[in-house]
């Protein structure tokens, strides 16, 4: 049984802070969730572990972590989900050449960079429990991956999402998010098929069944759902209690065919009709209670892991540098290049290459994943999060100093897209 | 082909083709890479209590109730730590099969006893028992009269759920 008092006394404390650094960071035009992940860090053994272990050894006793994990994990969950929501596969489909290419060459270079980074780190921050091709893939797939939703945020607040560019940005983090978590979930297969009794193609087949179901079947079910919305303008509780038992069943499927939950939730979520009146309704229902309460939790068990106290000595600071060097040179840099080989001007080009380049919640949620299964070590966890959240909080004030508003082109044929506001 | 199609294959090929196959290369050569042994995991420690009292300021280390050790390794540094005695933790190194590692006594343990103890631990792996094994020895820094108490810890969790070679 879990001790309530702690557990309430730990979500109390972590909502106050997450809040607090929240509304600070917005005075500086971060969004919110930036200052909500740096007081996740703040929580754990990077600071308040440092300046008072003792308060923070009865305020995050181990023995209660595994509740604080278990709440954090649901709110993953269903972020995922509304994740999946927020894309629309019309918007892949009806990309330019020039999208196409930047997408493209935004998971490319990244990819490609990082691979070359693991040469370097995998002898030295890595151990041989690991082979050298996982931690590469993991690697490229943590460095690709774009905070679709804090992108869209950062779009809505600068009021870019039917610009140019935040059309392209939009489309392109689509792609890299999904092409991320599929690649993420090769290595899990492969991991988890290699530690387990069941052969990899029974679990390649199990997957391709259920997304053929999920796809075909599921999805069929989900459009009644919409038609009834359109005739009523809402959905009853009981339908919407359906729609998310159906997210839970989605992740429990893939957890149990050995990707893992986050998966599930995300494909029902990209499955789902993308009428956007209906999408604004499933989002505002689920919302307000994952980002004020659930997500937070996330961000406090995640600081409770990173320790930037591990990165003890110049190599290490060396190689946290070089890793944040890396990923932005590849993201941004990459991003930067193919939008300007399209012929798109050279700020614009930067800005999208500044907006791909933010990484915000998506990549902690696949640095998570990455020290459960342990493919990345604590010391090299604690970089990639620091990564994260430096890649982040960059790309505000340099999107003001590049590609200020006025530089923006408006959209001339737009396709809207989904105002995810996580 | 137009020229608008025949410029963006080109420049496709360029900027996603050729990196692609320049990340199979780089797969391919990390191959041949060798990283640190893995030592992370939880070890069961036998040792013997009494020699361990006998080192100065040993009782703190003698008082552990559950004599197992958690290892978090990051490739040659790793932490070490007593799930019976959370505050109780050390730092160390990895030098092929041969951990390095110095532990302090916690400060509210030195209050209560008098002792600020640092104990110095070697050990090597030894990867060819079934579990793995770390066989060394513990000794008090500021003693080198006193003789070191050696141990031996069996692997309790090996790698199992680890990142799969």
């Amino acid at each position: 049984m879990p001790n309530l008092f702690t557990l309430v006394l730990q979500i109390t404390v972590i909502l106050a802070v997450c809040r607090l650094m929240g509304s600070l960071f917005r005075r500086f035009h971060q969004p919110r969730v930036v200052g909500e992940m740096f007081a996740g860090i703040l929580l754990g053994p990077s600071l308040l572990g440092w300046v008072a272990p003792q308060f923070s050894a009865y305020l995050f006793p181990p023995s209660s972590l595994g509740f604080l994990n278990a709440l954090s994990q649901v709110g993953v969950v269903i972020f995922m989900f509304l994740v999946g929501l927020g894309i629309d596969p019309k918007e892949l489909k009806h990309q330019s050449h020039s999208a196409v290419l930047v997408s493209h060459v935004s998971i490319t270079a990244p990819f490609v960079l990082a691979s070359l980074l693991a040469l370097y780190l995998y002898p030295r921050l890595s151990d041989d429990s690991v082979s050298f091709t996982n931690f590469a893939l993991f690697m490229g797939a943590a460095m690709s991956v774009t905070a679709f939703p804090v992108l869209a945020r950062i779009l809505i607040e600068r009021d870019m999402m039917k610009s140019s560019l935040g059309t392209v940005a939009i489309a392109c983090a689509a792609v890299d998010d999904v092409t991320g978590w599929c690649i993420l979930a090769y290595i899990v297969v492969l991991i988890r098929a290699a530690h387990g009794t069941t052969s990899i193609w029974v679990t390649l087949g199990g997957i391709l069944l259920f997304a053929v179901i999920m796809i075909y079947g599921v999805r069929f079910l989900l459009r009644g759902l919409e038609r009834t919305f359109r005739k009523y303008g809402e959905i009853s509780e009981n339908r919407m209690a359906f729609l998310l038992l159906l997210a839970l069943a989605s992740a429990l499927c893939t957890e149990r065919l050995g990707i893992h939950l986050l998966f599930g939730s995300f494909l029902m979520g990209a499955i789902m009709p993308k009428e956007p009146k209906f999408v604004r309704y499933v989002l505002d229902r689920f919302e307000t209670i994952t980002i004020t309460l659930l997500l937070p939790l996330f961000f406090a068990f995640t600081g409770l892991r990173t320790n930037v106290r591990l990165m003890k000595g110049p190599a290490m600071w060396f190689y946290c540098g070089l890793i944040i060097a890396v990923a932005a040179a590849g993201k941004l840099g990459g991003s930067m290049a193919a939008a300007r080989a399209t012929g798109m001007p050279w700020r614009e080009a930067a800005g999208l290459g500044t907006l791909m380049n933010t990484r915000g919640l998506m990549g902690l949620v696949i640095l998570d994943i990455g020290l459960d299964i342990k493919i990345i070590s604590p010391a090299l966890f604690s970089m990639m999060v620091v990564m994260a959240l430096v890649t982040t909080f960059m790309a505000v004030p340099l999107l003001d100093l590049i590609a200020p508003g006025n530089l923006v082109r408006p959209e001339s044929a737009g396709i809207p897209a989904q105002e995810v506001t996580v | 082909m137009s020229g608008t199609n025949r410029n963006f294959v080109l420049v496709y090929v360029f900027l996603v083709i050729l990196p692609l196959v320049g990340l199979a290369g780089i797969l391919r050569g990390g191959r041949k890479l060798t990283a640190p042994v893995s030592i992370d995991g939880v070890w069961s420690l036998r040792v013997d209590s009494a020699q361990l009292d006998s080192l100065p300021c040993g009782k703190v280390l003698a008082a552990i109730p559950d004599k197992a050790i958690s290892i978090s390794q990051s490739g040659r540094s790793f932490v070490l730590s007593f799930p019976g005695a959370p505050t109780v933790t050390a730092s160390g190194t990895l030098d092929g099969i041969t951990l390095r590692a110095s532990l302090t006594s916690p400060p509210e343990s030195s209050s209560q006893t008098g002792c600020a103890g640092q104990f110095s631990l070697l050990a090597t792996v030894d990867r060819q028992a079934d579990p793995e094994s770390l066989l060394g020895a513990l000794s008090a820094t500021n003693c080198p009269t006193c003789t070191s108490v050696e141990f031996e810890a069996k692997r309790q969790a090996p790698a199992t759920s680890k990142g799969g070679r």
